[in-house]
């Protein structure tokens, strides 16, 4: 039933993500001082917000779903967990390259970045309990979990008062922001929260498809999901470009940067691929094909 | 009805109380464990009196989180022997009392366990306090209470999953991060009276306060999941 809104939307954010990466690493103008090197503001900063909205979205699925336990409730919980703590974790990876550069060291323990780490280890623990707990009460204490994670993040912002932070300031909509720049920003939130979107209603599927092994849904989903594997190798296209006309170490740290956030997406993709193929297996094994092939 | 809670909780705390005086398991093995992360730690890093001053609150919480884990577990999995956990369930005693009772009854075996080894840290390590003792005696209190409320919580969760007593760290550790950071900075404060603790003060009763009440709202249905 979903299937053709999903297709289009992919179409979308395929497109996004292309004008945007190239929006990024062309039309910007480089910075005064880092250069190159601060292009990964157009991935770092967006793939923080599309987290952060993820991670919302799986505190409101939680209070949902302790409140009506619906089942609905739980897997949008666990997509909006699971494709927060991968967006989360490209911020926690992009974020000290470019800190290597701007500066000299991957990490300090300032404000902002001690309050990221906490918040990617604690619903990191969410998926720990997720993954261990016996299959009936699973659900609930996952949401037990999730209502005391997002009651610990003003907490952990007060206890970081006593912090100083080195973390430039959100800058969006104010007079530091070269508007040429805030047009590319804002060009790639546009892309990576919807790709951020697209992934969580995928996972969302595949969780579905694990509540009720549906074979039909699986192979619907499973194309979306190749053609966003597809993606990556456009990426280096545009940054193998770039490469031939600017400063190296700029551009070393830009690749860098590219480089790990996209591995984190293609093998969190590769990861949702293999578990799609499990639950084929799985779904063929109770004898579900033959039930699609009735439908078909 | 509130006194009746009150009674049960007392009942409870009583019988728990009474199991540890009885077996002494936790206290022994708390205490063991918490000398050993002393020596081992003093072994580590070899510190003169004044640097100890200042290392000394990130040491005291680590041996006291790692011994409170220890027993937090246990006092758990005692209830699971028999099919007691779900005689409770069944039972039409509110839930509440028995989270509280268990609350209580670590809190007083945590503080015991403080108790005892303070006189083995100023031994060890030459410590004094330049801050005033009371604001130490707040402190503890304080972070005690934000340790146990959110780890008898998340024991009675681990316990319901696969590899129980692994999992107790790995839940409370996290969530006990902001916590365990005001504790730290509080102790070293008063150590080293250099700062008053007064903002950590603060920030701990907010913590203990959010928490007990989401702990006792949620436990009622972390017990009965199914």
């Amino acid at each position: 039933m979903k299937s053709p809104i999903f297709f289009v939307l992919l179409m979308i954010t395929l497109a996004l993500l292309a004008w945007g990466t190239y929006q990024a690493l062309v039309v910007a103008p480089p910075e005064a001082t880092m250069g190159d090197a601060q292009r990964i503001f157009y991935y770092h900063v967006p793939a923080a917000t599309a987290a952060s909205i993820l991670f919302w979205t799986n505190f409101l699925a939680s209070v949902w779903y302790l409140w009506k336990r619906s089942p609905k409730a739980d897997a949008l919980a666990v997509a909006g967990a699971e494709v927060g703590v991968v967006f989360f974790g490209v911020v926690l990876i992009s974020g000290p390259i470019w800190a290597r550069y701007a500066w000299g060291t991957f990490w300090v323990w300032d404000a902002r970045l001690t309050t990221s780490l906490i918040l990617w280890l604690l619903y990191a623990s969410y998926l720990v309990l997720r993954n261990s707990s016996e299959t009936g009460s699973t659900s609930v204490l996952a949401a037990s979990l999730a209502v005391f994670a997002a009651m610990d993040m003003p907490i952990v912002y007060m206890s970081n008062r006593w912090f100083r932070t080195n973390h430039p300031q959100p800058m969006i909509g104010t007079p530091n922001l070269n508007p040429e720049m805030q047009h590319v920003l804002l060009w790639n939130m546009l892309a990576f929260c919807m790709f951020a979107l697209l992934i969580a209603w995928f996972r969302y599927e595949l969780e579905r498809t694990g509540q009720q092994i549906n074979t039909l849904h699986i192979q619907k989903a499973a194309r979306g999901n190749m053609s966003m594997a597809m993606i990556a190798p456009v990426m280096f296209l545009f940054a193998e470009d770039k490469l031939l006309h600017e400063k190296m170490v700029q551009h070393r740290y830009m690749v860098a940067g590219y480089t790990a956030v996209w591995t984190i997406y293609i093998g969190y993709l590769l990861f949702l691929f293999s578990k799609l193929q499990r639950l084929k297996r799985e779904g063929a094994a109770l004898g579900l094909g033959e039930d699609q092939h009735h439908l078909q | 009805m509130s006194l009746s809670i009150a009674k049960l909780t007392a009942v409870n705390v009583r019988k728990d109380l009474r199991l540890e005086w009885r077996s002494r398991d936790v206290i022994n093995s708390m205490l063991f464990f918490a000398l050993l992360v002393v020596v081992i730690f003093s072994f580590a890093f070899e510190p003169t009196a004044e640097e100890s001053r200042r290392m000394a609150g990130g040491l005291i919480w680590i041996a006291f989180l790692f011994s409170t884990t220890m027993a937090l577990n246990q006092s758990w999995a005692r209830e699971l022997r028999n099919g007691v956990l779900d005689a409770y369930r069944v039972s039409p005693a509110p839930s509440e009392a028995l989270f509280l009772g268990k609350c209580l009854a670590n809190f007083l075996l945590v503080s015991l366990l403080e108790c005892l080894m303070a006189p083995l840290f100023v031994l060890f390590y030459n410590l004094r306090s330049i801050g005033p003792y009371w604001e130490l005696a707040v402190v503890f209190l304080l972070g005690t209470w934000a340790l146990v409320v959110n780890g008898t919580f998340f024991a009675a969760m681990s316990i319901r999953t696969r590899n129980r007593e692994l999992m107790l760290p790995l839940l409370l550790l996290p969530i006990s991060i902001p916590a365990v950071n005001a504790m730290v900075t509080a102790t070293t404060n008063v150590l080293t009276g250099e700062f008053p603790p007064v903002g950590q003060i603060k920030f701990l009763a907010v913590y203990c306060v959010v928490y007990t009440t989401v702990s006792f709202l949620l436990f009622d249905t972390v017990l009965n999941a199914e």
